[in-house]
């Protein structure tokens, strides 16, 4: 009796020790998320080897700048923004957000700006800034009327990229390759020497939406594209319809695997010799330096036909989230990603490109110095579907439900309708 | 007298009016009005009909205070005095009082976080609310569930989850059942094997998606490389890519990961079986498949529904290796209701649309577990 109730004391004890552990822990964070005027949370989705090193670099160099200032690099790791699109949303509803965050600009930015929660950052965009920077760009970081973000890199969506070796081999001359459908005839000489023409996965959508938006735009112009997202779907049957034949043409050529792998396993197999080429964006030369495969000799990129001129940008970009834990600690931030500085820390370590045409490119590796040229001279610069600038996310996320069934069937027919009603269909 | 007080309390007062009886040496004494018999729920118990009726009968005309004096009748030979006291004596004994202080923080808190939360979703499931300004709870009604209907890709989601449910559930038992009987023959490292089957279960989705995704390339792939080495090629399929396996290739995948956990809770029912069973059925004559089919498998009527309820619940979750494998919007073969709720509610911002279509997983779960505790409660299991 004695011992059973010498136990039963330990155990509230223990009880009572254990709850009071968790409730200082639990003050803690209380403490922790609070407002601090001088600290600055910034949350993004830079987790992966050479982007967590970009983001460091940044980072410190706005710690140089602002030595006062405490920053709390709070990532939300997940691909292309799953995991912090959950977080961010949660706490803008709650009223509670951070300091700042990442986000593609354009339309990605809608929801927030409906929702009135970001302010304006048109004084941070000096006439300094406004000058070094594209309209193009400064169209993307101003949704509505005013500024709210600021890119701070800038990805190129069209290219082409190939493995010279594979490419000559099969007696393919990709410089002479002029527009989508001419494409079709290089995979098949590919194939006929015994590659897999085009690396390219399907085991998630977002491939397949990107490359038939490039194709879109190789076939028919960055105006009809223009239209198409804007919601001017009318008239635009037949050039869907081609686009997405095109595709499925293609899809003949696809990787034997494409439906098992990862756009980076597809990837490894242009590196490995097995494919010739592969549609992405210019983050897959990142892939190609860490596996010590020398650009312009091993393998080498063009435009993607048919858009020479064209620069589709996938951007990232800072804003200033309201009611801000940090005003005076955000808005140096925002300042700061928009400084020649801090782009030129950044970006060659992201490998992307500077959104500011002003930034020394000494500093950069040869082809993105290829890209900054290409950037400056081009004609067009589109954003993208795939990645979030171009359309409302609601309506990105009717056209990759549509494309999830389209890479299950290639129905044609189906798959144009769908796209077709895209932006209806999602209420826009 | 609070209804939810719970069997566990009851039981501790029995054994506690036990201990006083032994001690005082009278029969039934120290009642307290408050636990009369009014409150009480577990009428299907015999001995708990018996124990209320001498409650009954004890309530008024046995009353003791602290000193265990015996009166007639409380209502007539008591001053006021006496009952302040009484009262007060009533209330330091009310057990319902003395175990608040382990009750109450667990039930609000509980009551808040998961209760609270349900019922919050279900609130903003009847608004329309989407987009990241706040609810508007004025106007409630049932569109978001009507909406569903119309919806072609809610129609896929369900439809897979329920083919998942029950085939994931029906293969990992049976794959558990047979397991669980080869091990149960008395074989040498008998451990080794229980750990190496239970293993897959420790490994997380994410761990899992990713080498299944390896397992199941049409290329290099081992399952398409067996194939081809027995020279079945033509069995060699693209397996993640073909809308027909596109679901298979979750539920083989899950219940590889499932079948060890159905294997040892097998294996706890099997060894509960008494020998002279298998015995009796020997001699009767019965081959090794009857004997497990007539004698056996019927007594592991209790393994199957507790292991059973279990991997439905896992089916209904099974979000994180989708998601793994086959992203946010798997498509139509591969899509589950757990994902499309993550893509409307964190894609769309369509919080109304996400907070119905998390009720319609809600009631699944009710659907699978309702029934199980309702039978188990009617056992006095519970």
């Amino acid at each position: 009796m004695a011992h059973e109730r010498l136990s039963r004391r330990q155990y509230i004890t223990a009880t009572g020790v254990i709850g009071g552990i968790s409730l200082t822990g639990l003050s803690g964070y209380l403490s922790d998320g609070g407002v601090q005027e001088e600290t600055l949370e910034i949350v993004h989705w830079w987790t992966a080897g050479g982007e967590e090193e970009a983001i460091e670099s940044l980072l410190d160099g706005y710690q140089e700048a602002n030595p006062n200032v405490e920053i709390d690099n709070n990532p939300a790791p997940g691909g292309a923004g799953s995991a912090l699109d959950v977080a961010i949303r949660s706490r803008i509803v709650d009223e509670t957000p951070p300091s700042t965050f990442q986000i593609w600009p354009g339309e990605s930015l809608r929801p927030y700006t409906d929702a009135g929660v970001l302010a304006s950052v048109e004084d941070i965009w000096d006439d300094n800034m406004r000058d070094a920077y594209l309209e193009s760009v400064m169209e993307a970081a101003s949704p509505e009327d005013e500024l709210v973000s600021v890119p701070i890199n800038i990805h190129r969506l069209n290219n082409l990229f190939y493995n010279v070796e594979v490419v000559e081999d099969a007696g393919i001359d990709p410089e002479g390759i002029e527009d989508p459908a001419d494409v079709l005839e290089a995979l098949e000489a590919a194939d006929d020497a015994g590659y897999v023409g085009m690396a390219h996965q399907t085991t998630t959508e977002w491939s397949t939406v990107q490359l038939w938006e490039t194709v879109f735009v190789g076939q028919h112009g960055a105006d009809v594209f223009e239209a198409y997202i804007a919601g001017e779907t009318d008239d635009l049957e037949d050039e869907v319809r081609e686009s997405l034949d095109l595709v499925v043409d293609y899809s003949e050529y696809f990787s034997p695997d494409a439906g098992a792998i990862a756009w980076d396993e597809g990837n490894a197999q242009v590196i490995n010799g097995d494919a010739a080429f592969i549609h992405q964006g210019d983050w897959a030369a990142g892939q190609y330096g860490e596996a010590e495969f020398e650009y312009a000799e091993e393998w080498d990129y063009v435009p993607y036909p048919g858009t020479e001129g064209v620069y589709s940008m996938v951007m990232d970009s800072f804003v200033m989230p309201e009611p801000n834990p940090s005003p005076e600690a955000t808005e140096a931030f925002l300042e700061y990603c928009g400084t020649v500085d801090a782009q030129e820390r950044f970006n060659p370590i992201k490998g992307s490109i500077p959104p500011r045409t002003d930034v020394p490119i000494d500093e950069f590796p040869p082809f993105l110095q290829n890209q900054m040229e290409d950037f400056e001279a081009s004609e067009e610069q589109p954003t993208t579907i795939a990645h979030g600038s171009a359309v409302r996310p609601e309506i990105k996320s009717e056209i990759e439900e549509a494309f999830s069934r389209f890479i299950e069937t290639w129905d044609v027919e189906e798959t144009t309708q769908d796209l077709l009603g895209a932006h209806e269909a999602a209420g826009y | 007298m609070s209804p939810s007080r719970s069997r566990f309390r009851h039981r501790v007062r029995r054994v506690r009016e036990r201990v006083i009886s032994l001690v005082t040496g009278s029969g039934s004494d120290r009642r307290e009005r408050g636990n009369s018999s009014n409150g009480r729920r577990d009428q299907g118990d015999s001995e708990d009909l018996a124990a209320a009726g001498t409650d009954e009968s004890a309530r008024d005309s046995v009353r003791t205070n602290g000193t265990a004096r015996v009166a007639a009748d409380g209502g007539t030979a008591t001053s006021t005095g006496f009952r302040v006291r009484d009262r007060l004596d009533r209330l330091r004994f009310n057990e319902t009082l003395q175990a608040a202080l382990f009750w109450v923080p667990p039930a609000l808190l509980m009551g808040w976080f998961v209760y609270g939360a349900i019922s919050w979703n279900f609130v903003i499931s009847l608004t329309d609310w989407s987009g990241l300004g706040q609810p508007d709870y004025a106007s409630l009604n049932l569109e978001m569930y009507w909406r569903m209907l119309d919806d072609r890709s809610f129609i896929a989601a369900a439809r897979n989850t329920v083919a998942l449910l029950v085939v994931f559930t029906g293969g990992a038992l049976v794959v558990g059942l047979l397991l669980a009987i080869l091990v149960d023959q008395d074989i040498r490292f008998e451990n080794t094997f229980r750990t190496i089957y239970l293993l897959p279960m420790s490994l997380s989705f994410v761990v899992t998606a990713i080498f299944w995704a390896w397992m199941y390339n049409p290329e290099t792939g081992m399952i398409n490389v067996v194939l081809r080495g027995l020279g079945l090629e033509v069995f060699a399929m693209n397996w993640m890519s073909d809308p027909r396996t596109k679901l298979a290739t979750i539920i083989v995948a899950l219940t590889w990961q499932f079948s060890g956990y159905c294997m040892i809770v097998y294996l706890a029912g099997l060894r509960a079986i008494p020998d002279e069973h298998y015995e009796a059925a020997k001699v009767d004559g019965a081959s090794t498949v009857r004997m497990y089919w007539r004698v056996i498998i019927p007594q592991l009527r209790a393994a199957t529904t507790s292991a059973a309820v279990v991997l439905m619940v896992f089916a209904l979750k099974a979000f994180d290796f989708i998601f793994v494998m086959y992203g946010t919007t798997p498509g139509p073969s591969a899509d589950i209701l757990a994902i499309m709720m993550f893509r409307e509610a964190f894609a769309r911002t369509n919080w109304a649309y996400g907070s119905a279509i998390a009720m319609v997983l809600f009631l699944m779960a009710l659907a699978i577990i309702a029934p199980y505790i309702y039978v188990q409660y009617r056992r006095g299991e519970l």
